[in-house]
């Protein structure tokens, strides 16, 4: 992530490292390429929103220009993880059994569950420090 | 728990832990609890020790004021905390 500065740096670090790079059965990549998503993903709407920021539009960006190695994902797993790191309690059985019909295994949406809520809470904790810094985005 | 492996799955180390966790307290494992010890290796151990040193370290702010802040925050994600 880019602002790790602080005193929990080490220990943020050292999460985002296990998550990304311990052995598992998706690619590190793939992994990384969900967290850099969902942090940029904007949630909350209604009283407490928090303004989008110009300099980084929560728009689509493909999982593939984000360099996982040219693969792709079905939508229905992207449409899933965007779930997760927006609003995780909107997520359902039928939505993980879905999944698992199509294929995935429990260790590989376990791994990329986890990759889109630590990338979506580093993002709001980002601009999150940044409002209290005085800062307009997260940028 | 929506995944079963995450339910049912845990290593014997992991599953001995929630055995005891099961006793001592008398009731059902929370999910949290069951996610932290799914591969640790991957994610709990170090989402624990950042919580520890969030939650519980040396800070400006009390526990009590911590824990507000994360019911809060959970409140606005619309989970139970």
């Amino acid at each position: 992530m880019r602002d790790l500065s602080g005193r929990y740096a080490a220990l943020t670090q050292r999460l985002v490292d296990s998550v990304l790079a311990a052995p598992g059965h998706t690619p590190s990549e793939l992994r990384r390429a969900v967290l850099t998503r969902a942090a940029a993903s904007l949630p909350f709407s209604g009283p407490h929103a928090l303004a989008p920021s110009p300099s980084s539009p929560p728009g689509p960006l493909s999982l593939r220009e984000r360099g996982n190695g040219g693969e792709d994902l079905p939508a229905a797993l992207v449409a899933y993880l965007d779930k997760v790191a927006l609003h995780a309690y909107k997520v359902t059985d039928e939505d993980l059994a879905t999944l698992q019909r199509a294929g995935n295994s429990d260790d590989a949406l376990f791994e990329l569950t986890v990759s889109a809520a630590l990338g979506a809470a580093l993002g709001r904790l980002e601009r999150g420090l940044a409002a209290v810094r005085g800062e307009e985005g997260p940028r | 728990m929506r995944l079963r492996a995450v339910e049912h799955r845990h290593r014997l180390a992991q599953r001995l832990k929630l055995t005891l966790i099961r006793l001592v307290s008398g009731r059902r494992v929370p999910d949290v609890v069951k996610t932290l010890l799914y591969r640790p290796e991957l994610f709990g151990r170090a989402m624990c020790d950042w919580t520890q040193a969030v939650m519980r370290g040396p800070s400006e702010w009390s526990v009590g004021e911590r824990e507000l802040f994360a019911a809060f925050t959970s409140r606005l994600n619309q989970c139970v905390f």
